[in-house]
């Protein structure tokens, strides 16, 4: 396949690394291109996690993922205002149920205090943790309260660096798996994807759990990436207000136990089951997982949790970094983010288990340190442009505002999903900032994620991504790869069988 | 004014009618109908939907009409007869325009492409039919492909969107949909491998039964729940499991069935979100309004009639229940009188009874109670206080049953609770 770009820096994966990275990039005099090999960005870890902005707790020996988590936590504020994307600091309670767990809380604050955490609180009156938190159970003796731990749109989030990052002159390429790298003479790369290659000085290797793949492919075996397993259960909105925090249980000496916390729309996430799945891509949800562990357990920190308000069980796998060592790969407790051994213009970034808090801070060490560390030069733009305004959200306008859009475009009238109270306008916005899937539509919208999980709106959103895209509607995928949403049209196979039949006389 | 000012007026319109029917399924259709007929000045009929019908456009089967038309018609058919009255009688209708707020002063606001209007109603019905549950609702693990779609969407895909899901298909449920639609893709050419069925019994009438799923030989499993859904794209197939009486999967007796659709029909909610809004209170046995013997909700005005109100079984009933309510609402408007509140008794569901609507009835008025029971029972009596007993042959969750009571046994309630029981044979065991 011929050259389609030729770029100083090149960025593989659209997850929330590699987005906050290339719209770091795009705050510079440099070419920029992003392959990501899915049909869309963010249908990946990034998709499936709960974007909790931790408020990292600093604990020994995992460094890197807290210093990054300390300093993108501060950063979200700017960025969140910046991009347009929902973000809320809703403050977490790590709880104790013994006192054996309030010392574990204890070296927990001392831990905080010591690494410059604001505002950290140790709660252990308890009348005080029920009128922060009502429905909390009984049982709970005391609380760590970490007032910036926030709630962010993880898609919304990545959507909006991207789209920031395109109009400060980034270019995307869908569908553009990287199948092979060349290392030139002079160190460059050309790097085969499925679309086309790309000529490239750079190469930030953010692939998730393709990273080491990719690093393979020029001879790096450094690092292996393997998955954590953890089921979630999201509850509908009509719950709103259960927990106003994120309710946290302990994990052993841990802070990652299993939660109930609000999500930026107003449903309730519950979950944490810690499985070891052989295959990274395999997420599904199991029935001891939902009804043996994530359910009882939430129950144990909310006991009036509405479980009958289920909306969607999900799971999601996590990334874990393992590095070669004589005796075989070994698991490390944090972030891999390193040039390659094979070749320092190629650099690893593996984000594991709180990712997308910490990506900001990741993208300005990748950016400002490593890059440059190697020889990257970098000149700011004179007219780098860091806003991006997010797709008006129907739901939560006021009557003016919803009135004033209709009378632009009609379609901001005609509502598509009746539960999240989305309209065609914003559909059609969707696609028109890159949705091509109906998991693309509905990402960008919300569409389909209320209570009816796309009962009503499913039918409707096909015949408009068919109309919009031009191609019919038993072409069109959940999320690309062979998801195909109906497979054919009404009659198709009576005519089939028909002249299968006629054939055989 | 001075010169250069400008004056921005509200963009959003209003409006003011006497009765505003909300929904335009055959409860809506009747409702608007009946409360022209009985003489209200303005009646307002508001469909979010591009056509008016309700799912009725969508079931193109028969088996409509035998009650309300004496006649056995299709869905289409019921409701074409439905509009043509509303045409005649010259009821205002709004179509492609969704409610999207009521308060309890009875404004409803609406969006269509029009722009935002507010209505000023001095009653409201309430007749948003209901929805399916999903695949969430009922927790079934495994992984999340594509293909995987409820049996009402199903319905509208094939019948009005002209697409057919897949050609392997796994029923998940036996509600009357998931029956309907079992045939309908079987005469559309595909297989239907297996209908599932949690329960011991199937959900759904008889006469689907007989007529979807034994006349087309489809294989049904009864005791059988899906306990995994495979493919990470597209449904590669499901895992299904015999259960015991407490549903626990019985381990060893799993079952692999491929497939590339997964159908669910595992029943249906009443719309509430806008009832909610306006501080209807809700019954968590039926998931629609509490309502009296006028289908009044416990907000003076606010009437519901339909699916909103409890999941019917035949739309011949749904479309009587919302004439009452619109006969009363438009009492209502005119300022008159619709219950005795000095006789007030509350309805309660008893012994396996799942629920019953009405929930409160007057001792002075004559009241039709609509229940359905739990468990199958043969032999069975329902009873209604001490006043009524009635014997049935068989009674089942399925099949809705209907007492009318007339007013001489109403005035012979004692107290201000009225339970409801029904007891008889257990066939089978539960
Ligand atoms: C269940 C769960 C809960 C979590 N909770 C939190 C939380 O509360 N707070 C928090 O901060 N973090 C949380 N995380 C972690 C966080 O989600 C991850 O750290 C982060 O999303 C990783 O982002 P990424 O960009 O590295 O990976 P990804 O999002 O996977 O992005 C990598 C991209 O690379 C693409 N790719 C792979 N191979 C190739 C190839 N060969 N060619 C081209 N493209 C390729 C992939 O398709 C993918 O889009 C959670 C994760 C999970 C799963
Ligand atoms: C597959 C299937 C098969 C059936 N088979 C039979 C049968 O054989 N015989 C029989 O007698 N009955 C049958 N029924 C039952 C019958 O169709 C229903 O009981 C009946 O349609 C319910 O009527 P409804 O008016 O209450 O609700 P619906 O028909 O659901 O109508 C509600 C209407 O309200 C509208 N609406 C909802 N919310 C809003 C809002 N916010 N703003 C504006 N409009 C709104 C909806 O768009 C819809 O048009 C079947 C039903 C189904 C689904």
């Amino acid at each position: 396949m011929g050259l389609m770009d030729s770029v100083d820096v090149l960025v593989i994966g659209g997850g929330v690394a590699g987005a906050s990275i290339v719209r770091e990039l795009s705050r510079y005099e440099l070419e920029v291109a992003m392959v990501e090999k899915e049909a869309d960005v963010c249908f990946g870890v990034t998709k499936a996690t709960h974007a909790l902005i931790h408020s990292g707790i600093p604990g020994k020996g995992i460094p890197l993922e807290n210093r990054t988590l300390l300093l993108g936590n501060l950063k979200m504020d700017q960025l969140c205002k910046d991009l347009d994307v929902p973000f809320e600091r809703v403050g977490k309670l790590l709880v104790a149920f013994n006192s054996e767990e309030l010392e574990i809380l204890r070296m927990h604050e001392y831990n905080c205090r010591v690494g410059g955490v604001p505002g950290v609180e140790l709660i252990t009156d308890v009348n005080k943790i029920r009128e922060m938190e009502p429905n909390i159970s009984p049982k709970v003796i005391a609380a760590l309260y970490t007032p910036t731990t926030g709630i962010v749109s993880p898609w919304e989030l990545v959507f909006g660096l991207i789209e920031n990052a395109k109009k400060n002159g980034v270019r995307l390429y869908v569908n553009a798996e990287v199948k092979s790298i060349f290392v030139q003479q002079d160190g460059s790369f050309i790097v085969g994807t499925e679309v086309g290659d790309v000529k490239s000085r750079y190469i930030v290797n953010a692939a998730g759990f393709g990273a080491d793949s990719i690093a393979r492919l020029i001879g790096d075996d450094s690092f292996k990436v393997t998955a954590v397993r953890e089921q979630r259960i999201i509850i509908d909105k009509v719950y709103k207000g259960l927990v106003k925090h994120l309710v946290r249980a302990l994990n052993g000496l841990k802070t990652t136990g299993d939660f109930v916390a609000p999500t930026v729309y107003g449903d309730i996430m519950i979950g944490e089951t810690i499985e070891h799945p052989d295959d990274v891509y395999d997420v599904a949800t199991t029935r001891d997982g939902l009804e043996g562990r994530v359910i009882p357990r939430a129950k144990d920190l909310v006991p009036s949790l509405p479980v009958r308000g289920t909306i969607k069980p999900f799971a999601g796998n996590i990334p874990r970094v393992n590095l070669k060592t004589e005796g075989g790969y070994k698991l490390i407790g944090d972030y891999l983010v390193k040039p390659s051994l094979a070749s320092e213009k190629l650099i690893n970034v593996v984000l594991t288990g709180s990712g997308v808090g910490a990506a900001p801070a990741i993208a300005t060490y990748v950016v400002e340190e490593i890059l440059p560390s190697v020889g990257l030069e970098l000149k700011p733009k004179d007219r780098f442009d860091p806003k991006r305004e997010g797709i008006p959200r129907f739901a939560e306008l006021t009557d003016e505002e919803r009135a004033k859009l209709i009378e632009k475009d009609p379609r901001w009238g005609h509502v598509v999903c009746r539960c999240e109270m989305v309209t065609e306008g914003e559909i059609v916005e969707a696609i028109r900032r890159g949705a091509t899937t109906y998991d693309g539509v509905k990402f960008r919208t919300r569409t389909g994620m209320g209570r009816c999980q796309g009962g009503f709106d499913r039918p409707r959103v096909l015949r408009i991504l068919s109309r919009e895209l031009g191609i019919p509607v038993e072409k069109i995928t959940r999320k690309g790869d062979g998801s195909y949403e109906v497979l054919y049209r009404v009659k198709e196979l009576l005519l089939d069988a028909r002249r299968g039949s006629d054939s055989n006389v | 004014m001075q010169e250069g000012e400008v004056i921005v007026m509200s963009r959003v319109l209003t409006k003011s009618v006497d009765v505003v029917v909300l929904g335009g399924g055959p409860a809506g259709l009747g409702a608007a109908i009946r409360a022209k007929e009985v003489g209200s000045r303005s009646v307002l009929l508001v469909e979010r939907a591009e056509e008016l019908g309700g799912v009725l456009p969508q079931c193109i089967h028969n088996g409509f009409g035998l009650h309300y038309f004496k006649e056995e018609l299709t869905g289409p058919e019921y409701a074409w007869r439905l509009i043509k009255k509303l045409d005649k009688l010259g009821v205002e209708v709004l179509t492609h325009t969704m409610a999207i707020d009521i308060n309890a002063d009875k404004v409803v606001t609406v969006v269509n492409r029009d722009g935002v209007i507010k209505i000023k109603a001095r009653s409201v019905i309430l007749a948003m039919g209901c929805r399916e549950r999903a695949r969430g609702a009922i927790r079934i693990p495994g992984d999340r492909p594509a293909g995987v779609l409820t049996a009402g969407t199903v319905q509208r895909l094939i019948n009005i969107e002209g697409y057919l899901p897949g050609e392997r298909v796994v029923v998940v449920g036996s509600g009357d949909i998931g029956m309907i639609m079992a045939r309908r893709l079987v005469l559309e050419g595909a297989e239907v491998a297996a209908v599932v069925e949690i329960l011991p019994f199937i959900g759904g009438l008889i006469r689907n039964e007989v007529q979807c799923l034994r006349d087309f030989d489809i294989p049904t499993y009864t005791s059988h729940s899906t306990i995994f859904i495979h493919g990470r794209n597209r449904v590669k197939g499901v895992t299904i499991t015999e259960v015991d009486r407490k549903m626990n999967p019985i381990p060893g007796t799993e079952k692999y069935i491929e497939c590339d659709t997964v159908v669910l029909s595992v029943g249906l909610i009443p719309e509430n979100e806008l009832s909610r809004q306006a501080g209807v209170e809700i019954d968590p046995s039926t998931g629609g309004p509490v309502v009296d013997e006028v289908f009044q909700t416990n907000i003076p005005g606010i009437f519901a009639g339909g699916n909103v109100v409890h999941v019917h079984d035949l739309a011949d009933y749904v479309t009587e229940s919302a004439e009452i309510a619109a006969e009363n609402a438009v009492k209502f408007a005119q300022g008159q009188q619709v219950v005795d509140d000095t006789t007030r008794v509350f309805v309660e569901a008893g012994e396996n009874i799942r629920y019953v609507i009405p929930r409160y009835v007057s001792k002075s008025r004559p009241a039709s109670f609509y229940m359905r029971v739990s468990w199958p029972l043969e032999r069975a009596v329902i009873k209604i206080g001490d006043i009524v007993k009635r014997r049935f042959p068989f009674v089942r969750p399925s099949e809705q049953v209907r007492i009318d009571v007339p007013v001489e046994k109403m005035k012979k309630i004692e107290g201000e609770r009225l339970v409801i029981s029904c007891e008889g044979t257990e066939v089978i065991p539960r």
